[in-house]
C-alpha cells in the first residue's frame, strides 16, 4: 500500500492567549508510518497535535494536508481525511458502544443525507477491527479503561480517515492495556496503511512502537528520525534534563532508556 | 461472523434506537394532547367533549363559548407553546455546556428577559411584539455578559454557572424594584414576572410565541447532529467536523430567542427550562436527540402545573409556583451530587 497523503507543518507557531508554546516548528509526518512525539511536560506536544488538527489556530506558519492549509479547509471535508482522538473525550451518559462508534460517521453526513449501507459497514468494520464487536450493545460507561479506549479508537476509525492523530492514547491505562492499544494501532497501520501520529509519555514504549520519533523541547523540534538516532543519552539529557543509560531493549532491539537518579545506583 | 453480516446487526441496533425514540416522542405527544384536552374540558365546571369540539369548530355554544373559547383555549395553547419553548431552549443550553445546571433559568437569561418585559409592560405600558423583541435583546445581552464575565482561557462550566447565579440574583432584585414602584400594585401581574403565569392570556398573545417556536426551534433542529457531537466534548466535536464556534453562536441565539419570547408572554415559568431536559433524558435514555422530547416534556409540565395550580391545590396559584416547587428539590439534589463528586461539574 503506498499512501498518497502528506501532513506538513511549516514554521509553525501557536499558543494560548499571550503565551507562545509552539515556536517556529517544522515537521514532515512520514506517510504510512507511526510517529511518536515525546518531550517534557509543557514542551508543546499536545499543542502541536492540536494545531496540526486545526483545533488551535496557528499564530504563524501553516499546516498543510495534501498541500492544502488545514486552517483554511472546510472543517467537515478535513474531518474525512484527518482523524483526531483528544486526550479526554466524553462519552454521553449511558450511550452504547455501537451508537458512540457510529458518531464517527458525522463528517460524512450533511443536514439532509440519509444513513447508508456503507455507514453501517464502516461502523461494523471499526467495531470488529478493534475487537469491540461483542461489546456493541453495552453502555460505554460500564467498560474498563482499556475497552473504552478501544471504543474511542473505533469511533475514529469509523471516520475512515487516512491519518489518525492521538493525544496520549495510553494515559490512565494499566500496562497490559497500554500494550493492547499500541498493538492495535500498529495493526491498523500495517493492514490499512493509516498514518499514525501520537503523543506518548512512556519513552520506552515510544521507542519500541514508533517508526519515527519526534523529540520536542521548548516548543521546538529537538530531534527527529529513527528511534535509534533520536533516543540517545545526550538527547534524553537535553529534552528531559535527565541523565540516563540507553541500552538495546532485549525484547525488541530498540533503544531502552534507563533513568539515572540520585539514589539506588550501582556499578556505574 | 463476516463484516457484512455484522453490518446488519449494527443496522438493526441503529433502527431499534430510532424506533424507541419515535415511540417515546409519540407517547409524549399523546400526553400533551391529553393534557390539552383536559384543560379544555375541566375547570370550575365540566364541559363535555362534543361541546368543546363545537366551540373549536367556531360554533356558538351558550356558556361553553366563553369558558372554553375565551378562558381555557388561550390558556391551553399558551401553556403548550411556552412549555415547548422553555423545554427545547433549556435542553439546548444544557447540552451545549454539558451541564444540567447551565439552564437559562438558572444562569440569568430568563431573568434578563423577564426584567425587560416587566419594565416595558409596567413602566412603559407597552405590549405585543415590541415587548417580545426587547426581551430577546435583553436575554441575549445577559447571556453575553455572563459568558464574558466567566471567560478566562475558555469558559469552564462551573464558573459560568456561579457567575450566572450572581447575575440572576441581581436582575431578580431589579424586577422586585420595578414591581414595587409600579403605579398600580397588582399581585397577579407581579407574580407573573417573578414566577410565571398563564392567567388571563389572550389567544393573540400566543402568535409571537408560535413564530419564535417555529423559527428558533427550526434553527435548533437543523443543528441536532452538531449538538449531539458537542456532547462528546468540544475537541471531539471539532475533530468530527463540527464548527464549534458557529454552532455555539447559533444554538445560543436560537435558545435565548425562544426562551425570551416565551418569557415576554408568560413570565419565566420557574424551572421548566431546567427540568424538561433531565426528565426527557430519564424517559428516553441515550437513544437520540433530546430537543423534541424535551419540548414535549416542557409542554406537559406547564399544562400539568397550571392545572394543579388552578384546581388541585386548596388555593389558586400561578403555574410557576407549582413548577418551582417541583424544580427546587431537583436543584438541591444536583448541587449535593456535585459537592460529593468533589466540586467538578
Amino acid at each position: 500500500m503506498t499512501p498518497s497523503h502528506s501532513l506538513v507543518a511549516e514554521n509553525l507557531s501557536a499558543g494560548y492567549g499571550d503565551s507562545v508554546i509552539l515556536n517556529g516548528l517544522d515537521l514532515e509526518v512520514p506517510p504510512g508510518k507511526i510517529t511518536a512525539i515525546v518531550g517534557a511536560n509543557g514542551c508543546g506536544k499536545s499543542t502541536l497535535l492540536r494545531t496540526m488538527s486545526r483545533l488551535l489556530p496557528a499564530t504563524q506558519g501553516r499546516v498543510l494536508l495534501n498541500g492544502k492549509s488545514v486552517h483554511r479547509s472546510p472543517t467537515r471535508e478535513l474531518a474525512r481525511k484527518l482523524g483526531l482522538l483528544p486526550q479526554s473525550p466524553i462519552a454521553p451518559e449511558g450511550i452504547t458502544v455501537a451508537d458512540l462508534v457510529s458518531r464517527g460517521r458525522h463528517p460524512h453526513h450533511g443536514l439532509m443525507s440519509r444513513w447508508t449501507r456503507h455507514d453501517d459497514e464502516a461502523v461494523a468494520q471499526a467495531l470488529e477491527v478493534t475487537k469491540t464487536a461483542d461489546l456493541s450493545e453495552r453502555a460505554v460507561d460500564e467498560l474498563s479503561g482499556g475497552q473504552r479506549q478501544r471504543v474511542w479508537i473505533a469511533m475514529a476509525l469509523a471516520q475512515e480517515t487516512e491519518l489518525l492523530l492521538l493525544d496520549e492514547p495510553t494515559t490512565f491505562l494499566d500496562v497490559s492495556h497500554q500494550i493492547e492499544v499500541l498493538d492495535l494501532l500498529t495493526d491498523l497501520n500495517h493492514s490499512r496503511g493509516i498514518t499514525i501520529v501520537m503523543v506518548l509519555h512512556d519513552l520506552n514504549l515510544a521507542a519500541r512502537y514508533a517508526d519515527c520519533l519526534v523529540a520536542m523541547a521548548n516548543g521546538r523540534l529537538h530531534a527527529y528520525g529513527n528511534p535509534e538516532d533520536v533516543m540517545t543519552e545526550a538527547n534524553v539529557e537535553t529534552v528531559f534534563g535527565l541523565r540516563s543509560r540507553v541500552i538495546p531493549d532485549p525484547v525488541s532491539g530498540k533503544p531502552l532508556v534507563l533513568p539515572i537518579g540520585r539514589h539506588r545506583l550501582s556499578g556505574l | 461472523m463476516t463484516t457484512i453480516s455484522f453490518a446488519y446487526t449494527v443496522a438493526a441496533g441503529r433502527l431499534a434506537r430510532v424506533r424507541q425514540w419515535r415511540r417515546v416522542v409519540v407517547a409524549l405527544m399523546l400526553l400533551v394532547l391529553a393534557g390539552f384536552a383536559l384543560t379544555l374540558m375541566l375547570g370550575q365546571s365540566f364541559t363535555p367533549p362534543d361541546e368543546v369540539l363545537r366551540v373549536l369548530a367556531g360554533k356558538d355554544v351558550p356558556g361553553a363559548s366563553f369558558t372554553v373559547g375565551q378562558l381555557r383555549l388561550p390558556r391551553a395553547v399558551m401553556a403548550v407553546l411556552v412549555g415547548m419553548c422553555f423545554g427545547m431552549g433549556g435542553v439546548a443550553f444544557q447540552i451545549m455546556l454539558r451541564n444540567p445546571l447551565a439552564s437559562p433559568d438558572i444562569i440569568g437569561v430568563s431573568s434578563g428577559a423577564s426584567a425587560a418585559a416587566v419594565f416595558c409592560v409596567v413602566v412603559l405600558s407597552m405590549d405585543g411584539a415590541a415587548v417580545a423583541g426587547i426581551s430577546v435583546v435583553a436575554g441575549l445581552a445577559v447571556a453575553l455578559i455572563v459568558y464574558g464575565l466567566s471567560f478566562r482561557n475558555g469558559v469552564a462550566g462551573t464558573r459560568l454557572i456561579l457567575v450566572g447565579i450572581g447575575v440572576a440574583a441581581m436582575i431578580d432584585s431589579f424586577i422586585a424594584f420595578v414591581l414595587s414602584r409600579a403605579p398600580s400594585w397588582d399581585l397577579q401581574e407581579a407574580l407573573r414576572w417573578i414566577t410565571g403565569s398563564v392567567n388571563g392570556v389572550k389567544l393573540d398573545q400566543a402568535l409571537p410565541v408560535l413564530v419564535a417556536l417555529a423559527v428558533f426551534g427550526g434553527l435548533l433542529l437543523s443543528r441536532t447532529r452538531d449538538l449531539e457531537a458537542l456532547r462528546m466534548g468540544d475537541d471531539t466535536a471539532a475533530a468530527l467536523g463540527v464548527r464549534v464556534g458557529t454552532t455555539r453562536i447559533v444554538v445560543m441565539l436560537a435558545s435565548v430567542g425562544m426562551i425570551a419570547v416565551a418569557t415576554a408572554a408568560t413570565g419565566p415559568v420557574m424551572f421548566v427550562a431546567f427540568l424538561s431536559g433531565p426528565i426527557a433524558a430519564r424517559i428516553l435514555g441515550p437513544k437520540g436527540s433530546l430537543l423534541i422530547p424535551s419540548a414535549l416534556v416542557g409542554a406537559v409540565l406547564v399544562l400539568g402545573g397550571d392545572y394543579i395550580g388552578q384546581f388541585v391545590l386548596p388555593h389558586r396559584y400561578p403555574v410557576g409556583v407549582v413548577t418551582g416547587a417541583l424544580g427546587a428539590p431537583y436543584l438541591l439534589y444536583l448541587i449535593i451530587r456535585v459537592n460529593r463528586a468533589g466540586g467538578s461539574l
